[in-house]
């Protein structure tokens, strides 16, 4: 029996784990194969959604369920202490749980994801209101509620970060928000980058700063921040730069997860290096890395992980039928684009292939809407 | 020079930067530029000239230097440090 265990199971590790329970339905049955997943939470949270609530596009509480709920009913989850991965060991192929139990496998697949580190930031989690973080997206709800003009600042603190395109999202929406309040015209809104321009794919970037010139948004970068004042309000960067702002809103920057740095298995900030076609973990060619786990360079979106799982599940299910059939990842990536509260675009490439956004239109916006409702039903559960 | 120097610098981790990114080539490099100790190197593959001519302006302008700098096939390869 070949046994297939999934650390994490976030958005990667559930659509993977599921994808390859719909590749190997006979192996499953027979007992051939088993697929495990391992998490410490039970709940399921679609952070992508977490950047449509504070303009109440978003119901907070359609963001969650149960792991459980959304993993085909021949993959075992375990969680809490159970699922709790406090140790990964490629060289000995185990992982152990916090309850102290190890886990031998014969594929092991990490979708450990990216997590916050406020604290990188002096100031910043006092100041900064961030959709990064569920609650922080609840109380940004309502401070712009609250909110009756002043100066804005949207900040990405580091890169990369999840949701690569959320901060322009974000900007273009706020300034769709208060045109709605009628308080646009007392707002100020400033977007602050760590390089130069918006955005990093170039094709994109001009089409966005145009978007935002024509609204009226200020840019302002390369900006890497340094400390944030909450008493005061001032956010100050490397370059120099003050902004005395009534209301931050900011990406914090991002690691890996603990774990990866406390089994020895990442760079300096816990990323897993992994060859960016073949999604296996350097030197362990029975380790595959998914989603925001790896150190290639490419966006860290949930997309990116569905695109990855196909490659990952069928190399998995075929090495597990000995068959030889195997793909690689080109680097796809589609993630569309709020360009207001009724309005969208997107993009879609792959490593060879730098994308242009299309003219914003309301049907984008619908699309962006059903992919996040048909997540649940359809992207998470592997169904296409 | 630029070879003795480089001899001595450990490589902390290449970077294929040809393919596209939403961080894109400054934005990759700068996360992990940061996290380089003295005596340690990023080598990074650029896919064109004009995003070198960028990456070569974007460091030196952020105190790093190009330690040294390699053509081959219109592919660029940099090693850069502290």
């Amino acid at each position: 029996m070949k046994r297939v265990i999934v650390v994490g199971g976030g958005i990667a590790g559930t659509i993977v784990a599921n994808r390859m329970a719909r590749m190997m339905p006979e192996e499953l049955e027979r007992g051939d194969a088993e697929i495990v997943v391992l998490d410490k939470n039970e709940k399921h949270t679609y952070q992508p959604g977490q950047a449509l609530v504070p303009f109440n596009v978003q119901d907070p509480m359609e963001l969650i369920r149960p792991e459980r709920e959304l993993l085909d009913h021949r993959i075992k989850f375990l969680h809490g202490q159970k699922g709790e991965v406090s140790k990964i060991d490629p060289a000995n192929h185990s992982v152990t749980t916090a309850d102290g139990v190890s886990h031998s496998y014969d594929y092991l697949v990490i979708a450990t994801g990216s997590h916050l580190r406020w604290d990188e930031v002096p100031g910043y989690r006092d100041a900064v209101y961030s959709p990064w973080e569920y609650e922080s997206a609840l109380k940004l709800r309502e401070a712009l509620d609250q909110f009756s003009g002043g100066t804005v600042v949207i900040n990405v603190a580091k890169l990369p970060h999840k949701c690569p395109v959320a901060p322009m999202e974000i900007a273009l929406m706020l300034d769709d928000y208060l045109k709605r309040r009628g308080i646009r015209d007392k707002t100020e809104i400033i977007y602050t980058y760590p390089v130069p321009g918006i955005f990093g794919i170039k094709t994109t970037n001009d089409v966005m700063i145009k978007i935002f010139q024509e609204r009226g948004i200020k840019i302002i970068s390369p900006f890497n921040v340094t400390n944030v004042n909450a008493k005061d309000k001032v956010m100050e960067s490397q370059e120099g730069e003050k902004i005395k702002f009534d209301l931050a809103i900011g990406v914090p920057p991002h690691t890996g997860a603990d774990v990866i740095g406390k089994s020895g298995i990442g760079d300096k900030r816990n990323w897993i290096p992994t060859d960016k076609f073949t999604l296996r973990m350097k030197d362990h060619s029975n380790v595959f890395v998914i989603g925001d786990t790896t150190d290639i360079p490419i966006s860290k979106a949930g997309s990116t992980a569905d695109f990855e799982s196909y490659v990952i599940a069928n190399n998995v299910t075929n090495e597990i039928r000995g068959n030889g059939l195997k793909k690689t990842y080109d680097g796809s990536v589609f993630c569309y684009i709020a360009t207001g509260l009724d309005s969208g675009t997107y993009i879609r490439f792959n490593y060879a292939a730098p994308p242009v956004p299309p003219p914003p239109s309301y049907v984008h916006w619908w699309g962006k809407l059903m992919y996040n409702k048909l997540y649940w039903t359809v992207t998470a559960k592997a169904i296409v | 020079m630029y070879v003795m120097i480089k001899m001595s610098l450990k490589i902390y981790k290449k970077l294929d930067l040809t393919g596209q990114s939403c961080a894109g080539p400054l934005g990759e490099l700068s996360g992990v530029l940061e996290e380089i100790s003295p005596g340690e190197a990023v080598e990074a593959i650029l896919g064109d000239e004009a995003t070198k001519k960028d990456v070569v302006a974007f460091v030196t302008k952020k105190g790093y230097k190009v330690v040294s700098e390699k053509n081959e096939g219109g592919k660029f390869t940099l090693v850069i440090t502290k």
